[in-house]
Order: structure tokens, then C-alpha cells, then sequence
């Protein structure tokens, strides 16, 4: 499983990201333009709310009869003539692949941009093997590639964290001589790229749905490359996660538009293809034709509550609404799918042990969920994590149990709460510290600081930010409100 | 006869974890809950329709021309010209008489290379590749996303929409629908009556595009360069 892209602690990965001041106003960029572009493509279709009801109910209906739409398209695909192997672990596909393109005798692979080929770490397996050249044609993920093949940070912009200096000097070892100029690079690419594209003879795509009663594969891209991939070579393996299906052309069409409108703001992008074994008579497309239905970890979703997160488009609103990702970026997540999506699917796919800090790095300010175009409950799935993991795993949570119930007691209990209010600015004092008031210092009764001496209780909060320190009694808001009541009553009377 | 015994195993074993038995489907079918799909941006005339599609063609960096039958094969020599290309490749289709155009076929310049069925996959890919312009005949255009939408033939290929530099489409005005819905209607049908037998549909949206630099929009990646829609209006 190699959907892990770091091994360092979580803490420490958040901590590199925060040093990264352009990977942060670059996701902060591309949020605040996605969301002006995301909205308005919204708005002028119209209905939101209910389509999001229609494809909730699309992507419900599939991941129900999951097995029964995969019988189906299997079917479709092997009358079509192609082939369908069904890999349980991402061994078993990337071993399939490698196989086939063995037996072609494959001297040059293209590759458009999928992330399931990377959660299988298909490129590494596929480039062991002696005289094979393989390329990724996607512009970002090609920008990737030639950067010592850098981890993805974006599902939709894997290569958001490089800049337009760092694109050049890595085109730059391939024989560029421009300048720094978007334009100017992406031609460079389209050139380099071309040449290599008419020689290719195994060609790699992803898929964004699977069309099960025609044996069809959709795929949505804008730049083009992953419609030369299906008709350059002779030989072509789709991959595909179990879950990306859909009944008919017709569904796949309104996810399509579903799908654009949340991950670009575009009513359509630029290619919208749906496409199989070449049919007789024509001359290009694949005349050998694979697809590849991974499960790799899905199905621990299948009968838990986890089941909805399967309902996903990987169209990254999610990402581009999460205020945690705009701090943190892809690398903070150390998984290939990060934002909130890749928090509620890596502990899935890959267990608790390496990404039980994920659930945790969100605010649960339920963003991610109010923009899912297939309304997946996102942050409620977040807490369902933390519950499993505290629940089942059998957490060491005695602590955290009688320090809650003590709380418990204390605020159940109006003598005890009253006594606590009467003592908690005293105590506090001993730590605290009061400055003068200010725009940015607006702890009225004193703070904890940051970096002050906190009991082990609160030192998850003051290891990050400062504590205020509570009001002394006859300055809270129990006792304001008294005062401000008794002074109204006063007021009606005279 | 296929073996299928990986096919069960695995579909054994998902059915299995989710604790719902197989074969369920025939007796429980997908039932859209509602059709907003069909019935977004429907009841416009054609004439509306025209300009809608003209409006989200230009959106998308489409240079949107309309011509009549009579003028068709002037409008496309204008274009050619605005170019200058050295080289121009057409589709091998009956269309050219039902569009009018088999003279023009004849006379334009520069002399075209064709899209030729049987003559294999490098030939076709070779010359499309080739082709500074390619001239291509679009079944549909989509009025509310400027799409065009074409599904391949062995005379006009895959390839032929993707590797040539500039790109043109004629369409018929008659042709133009309003939604990706209604033109999915179409070859859903097709399809499945057997009428269409085709390895793959494109719905093309504007040329190539790319925002992975930067986020800043480049126009023409891996697609041609540019695009023009052109509309016949008494077809």
C-alpha cells in the first residue's frame, strides 16, 4: 500500500508545511479562485440543492448493488472484446499490469493522470522492468515526474506547490531555453510530449466512471492528453476503483456536469470522452483493451458507516473549502488523498496505525459536507473515526473518562458550578499574565501563554495558542446579564 | 467460454462485507428522483438556443461563425486562409454531399489529406499529426456548455479531433440541443438499437486547456490550439 507519501509524524510533516509561506498562498490562491468559479457554475445551473440530491442518489444506488453493476459491466467489457481482471490488493493489480505490458513487450508507456495508478505505485513497478520507458502526460503530474517524481499535494492540482521558477528549471534539465512564462512552458511540454506520444505503444488511464450497461469508460480531463492515451497506442489498461460506476451513459453525463461544476467551476471541461476497444473498421484506439477494478482497502468500507465515503467524485471541493488544507497543503496529510475526503478515506484504505492523526486535523466546521456534490457527510465521518479509534481500538481513555466526569459532576451540580466560577479567576492567576489590552490582545482578564507552563491537561491548547484566562466573578456573563436585567426592570419602572 | 472464477471470488467477497446477497439489481433498477437533467434550460426555440450556444462557445475561447448552406464552402475557405496552413486534413464521410461540399473537397487549397479508413492506425495518426488545420463534422453542439459532440468512425478517427493545431466544426443549426442530456439521449439510443457502432463519443469543450502552472489558464495543451464552431443555419 503506498497511498502513505511521508514517513515522518504527523506533527512534524504540519510543521514543514507551515514553513512552506508559497505552498500556502498558492492553495490559498486556488481556494479563493475555485470558490468564485465553483459558486457561480452553480448558481447559473441552478437547483443545486436538488442535484445534489440526484447524484447522492446516483452514487448511493451503485455502491448498494455494487457487485451486481460490476457483474454487468464485466459483461459489457468482454463483449466489446476486451478483458477484466479484478485485483483485491494493489499487489495483485500492479503485478497485472506489469505482466501485460512484459508480454506486449511495451517499449514506451503513457500514462494520464490517475491516482489510483499511484496508490498502487504502479510507475516504480512498471520502470523496473529493463527497456521500458514510461511517461506521465498529464502537464502536472509530468512537471512531477521530472522533479524525481515529487509527491502530488492536489486530487485535481497535484502540482499546485511548484512554482513557475521551479517548472522551468526542471524543464529546463530537459533542453528548455525560455523564459518563466506559463504559456511558454506548457508548449514546451505539448512539444516534448507529442514526440514521445506517436511512439507509444501501452497506454495507462484512469477512469472517472464506468458505464455498466455499455461497457464504456468516461473519462473528464481538460488538457487532452488522456484522449491521446486511448488513441495512440495499441494496447490500453484502465484502472479503476470498484466504486467509480455508474448504471448508464445517462448518469455518468450528470455527474459529469456535476463533477466540472465542483472540481473547476467549467460547465463541461474541455474533454468529456467515453470510449472502448476500437470497434472493427476503425484505425486508431485501442485494438487491445484492459481494465483493472482494484479494491485495495474500498471494501472495509462496504456494511460499516464509512460506506458513504465510497459515494465520492474526487472532484477536491472538499480540499478547496478546508481552512485546515489551506494551512497545511497536500504534504501536511502524508497520504495521496489529503483535504477532508483523504482524512475519512486513508484510515479506510490503510488503517488507523499510520493515519489515525487524520480524523484529528480538522476544525469540523463541516465545509467539506456543505460542499460534496454527492452530499457525503464528510465531518460527520471524521467523528465516527475518532469514536472507532477511541471504541475498538480500546484507546487508553481512563484518564480522559474521570476528568469528565468530574466535569460532569461540577456542572451538574449549582452549588459546585457556582463554588468553581467563585475560584477559577483566582487559581488561574498563578499562571496567567495580563497585558494591555490591544486589537490583536483581546484577553480583557489576562492569558496563559503560549509558551507558558500549563498543566498536562490544557497543553494541547497552549502549546499552540494562548488561554485567556476566565473573568473574575462579578465580571462574567452570568453576573452581566443580572445586572443588565435588574437595570432594564429598573428602567420599566421609572 | 471466460473464466470467471477471479470475477466471483471478488465479487463474492465485497457482497460478503457489505451483508447484501448478489442479483438484487433486476428487481430494484436506478430511478432518477427527479429530471433536472432533461428539463434544465429546456423550451427554447432553436433560434434562442443559437445564441445561447454562441454566448458559452465564446466562453470557452470558441470562435463562433455561422454561415448558410450556399456559403458554407466560402466560409470555410475564409478560414483556411486566415490561417495559412500548409497542410489540412478532412474526414473520408458521405456528408460532404448532404453539406454540399464535394466540389469544394476538389478545388480546396491547400489540397487536403484524408482520414482513410484501411489505411491503419500510424498512416491516420502520421498525417493527423501532421495537419496544421483539420476540418471535421460535429453531430451535435450543446447550447449550454459550447460543446460539440462527436462520436468516431473509421473516417474520422480519435485522433483526428486531438493532433491537429487548429481545429474547426461544422454543425448543423437543426443540431443544436440543449444539453448534454438530450444529445446522451441520442446516443444511448443509438447505441442500443445497434444503429451506432462506435468505440468512443467525445464531447469537445473549447480548446485544450491547463491550469497546472500557477493556477493561470494556458490555452492549447495537449488539443489543438484553438477552436471555431461553425454553424450551418439552414440545416
Amino acid at each position: 500500500m503506498t497511498i502513505s507519501t511521508s514517513d515522518k509524524p504527523f506533527l512534524e510533516r504540519v510543521k514543514e508545511s507551515e514553513q512552506d509561506k508559497f505552498m500556502q498562498a498558492s492553495v490559498a490562491k486556488s481556494q479563493d479562485a475555485q470558490w468564485d468559479k465553483r459558486e457561480a457554475s452553480r448558481k447559473e445551473l441552478g437547483n443545486w440543492p436538488q442535484w445534489r440530491d440526484l447524484g447522492e442518489q446516483i452514487r448511493q444506488h451503485v455502491i448498494k448493488y455494487l457487485p451486481d453493476y460490476l457483474e454487468e459491466f464485466s459483461d459489457n467489457i468482454e463483449k466489446r472484446g476486451g478483458h477484466v481482471y479484478f485485483a483485491k490488493t494493489d499487489k495483485e493489480a500492479a503485478a497485472y499490469i506489469t505482466n501485460l505490458a512484459k508480454e506486449k513487450q511495451a517499449h514506451k508507456i503513457v500514462k494520464s493522470k490517475s491516482m489510483v495508478t499511484t496508490e498502487i505505485n504502479l510507475d516504480k513497478e512498471l520502470l523496473k522492468i529493463p527497456g521500458t520507458q514510461l511517461m506521465e502526460t498529464d502537464l502536472a503530474e509530468f512537471i512531477l515526474q521530472e522533479d524525481d517524481w515529487a509527491e502530488p499535494t492536489h486530487i485535481v492540482f497535484p502540482a499546485l506547490a511548484k512554482n513557475r521558477d521551479q517548472v522551468k528549471e526542471i524543464f529546463d534539465k530537459l533542453g528548455y531555453e525560455g523564459d518563466n512564462d506559463p504559456e511558454h512552458l506548457a508548449r514546451f511540454a505539448r512539444e516534448y510530449l507529442r514526440r514521445y506520444f506517436l511512439q507509444a505503444d501501452f497506454g495507462i488511464t484512469g477512469c472517472n466512471f464506468a458505464i455498466a450497461d455499455s461497457g464504456l469508460i468516461n473519462l473528464v480531463t481538460n488538457e487532452g492528453n488522456a484522449d491521446l492515451t486511448m488513441a495512440i497506442p495499441k494496447t490500453q489498461v484502465v484502472v479503476m476503483g470498484m466504486e467509480r460506476i455508474v448504471p448508464s451513459l445517462k448518469e455518468a453525463e450528470t455527474l459529469d456536469n456535476m463533477l466540472s461544476r465542483s472540481a473547476v467551476g467549467q460547465k463541461l471541461t474541455s474533454y468529456c470522452s467515453f470510449s472502448g476497444k476500437q470497434v472493427e473498421g476503425e484505425a486508431d484506439g485501442p485494438e487491445d483493451f484492459h481494465v483493472v477494478i482494484v479494491d485495495n482497502g474500498r471494501s472495509n468500507a462496504l456494511g460499516t458507516p464509512f460506506e458513504p465515503v465510497l459515494q465520492c467524485i474526487r472532484c477536491g471541493a472538499c480540499l478547496n473549502v478546508c481552512p485546515v488544507y489551506r494551512h497545511i497543503g497536500g504534504h501536511g496529510y502524508g497520504s495521496i488523498y489529503p483535504g477532508p475526503i483523504g482524512a475519512v478515506l486513508s484510515p479506510v484504505l490503510d488503517g488507523y496505525e499510520k493515519f489515525g492523526d487524520l480524523p484529528f486535523a480538522s476544525s469540523l466546521c463541516a465545509a467539506c459536507t456543505e460542499t460534496c456534490p454527492v452530499r457525503i457527510p464528510l465531518h460527520r465521518l471524521l467523528i465516527k473515526h475518532r469514536e472507532v479509534m477511541m471504541d475498538k481500538l480500546k484507546m487508553d481513555h481512563s484518564f480522559s473518562d474521570k476528568i469528565m466526569k468530574m466535569v460532569g459532576v461540577g456542572t451538574s451540580a449549582p452549588v459546585l458550578f457556582n463554588m468553581a466560577l467563585d475560584m477559577d479567576h483566582p487559581m488561574m492567576g498563578v499562571l496567567s499574565t495580563k497585558d494591555q489590552g490591544s486589537v490583536e490582545n483581546e484577553y480583557n482578564s489576562g492569558r496563559i501563554k503560549q509558551t507558558g507552563m500549563m498543566p498536562k491537561l490544557a497543553r494541547g491548547w497552549t502549546d499552540v495558542r494562548d488561554l485567556p484566562r476566565p473573568p473574575k466573578k462579578n465580571e462574567n456573563f452570568r453576573h452581566w446579564f443580572k445586572q443588565h436585567k435588574a437595570a432594564l426592570e429598573a428602567q420599566k419602572h421609572d | 467460454m471466460i473464466d470467471h472464477s477471479n470475477r466471483e471470488d471478488f465479487l463474492n467477497a465485497i457482497a460478503e462485507k457489505a451483508g447484501r446477497p448478489r442479483h438484487q439489481l433486476q428487481d430494484h433498477p436506478f430511478e432518477p428522483l427527479n429530471d433536472l437533467p432533461e428539463t434544465t434550460l429546456s423550451g427554447h426555440s432553436q433560434d434562442e438556443l443559437e445564441a445561447i450556444a454562441k454566448k458559452n462557445s465564446e466562453a470557452v475561447h470558441v470562435t463562433f461563425e455561422t454561415t448558410n448552406k450556399a456559403g458554407l464552402a466560402d466560409a470555410l475557405n475564409a478560414y483556411i486562409e486566415h490561417d495559412a496552413p500548409k497542410t489540412l486534413i478532412l474526414p473520408t464521410t458521405d456528408q460532404y454531399d448532404d453539406y454540399g461540399l464535394r466540389d469544394w473537397t476538389k478545388t480546396v487549397a491547400p489540397k487536403p489529406m484524408y482520414w482513410t479508413p484501411g489505411k491503419g492506425r500510424d498512416f491516420n495518426l502520421k498525417q493527423a499529426a501532421a495537419a496544421d488545420v483539420a476540418i471535421g463534422f460535429a453531430d451535435y453542439l450543446l447550447a449550454e456548455s459550447g460543446t460539440i459532440t462527436i462520436a468516431t468512425t473509421p473516417g474520422q478517427g480519435r485522433g483526428f479531433h486531438f493532433l491537429p493545431t487548429h481545429y474547426l466544426a461544422i454543425v448543423k443549426k437543426s443540431n443544436i440541443l440543449p444539453r448534454s442530456r438530450q444529445a446522451m439521449d441520442r446516443y444511448d439510443a443509438a447505441i442500443k438499437a445497434g444503429e451506432l457502432q462506435t468505440s468512443n463519443i467525445n464531447f469537445i469543450t473549447g480548446p485544450s486547456n491547463s491550469g497546472d502552472i500557477e493556477m493561470t489558464l494556458v490555452v492549447g495543451v495537449h488539443g489543438p490550439l484553438d477552436m471555431t464552431y461553425l454553424v450551418v443555419e439552414d440545416m
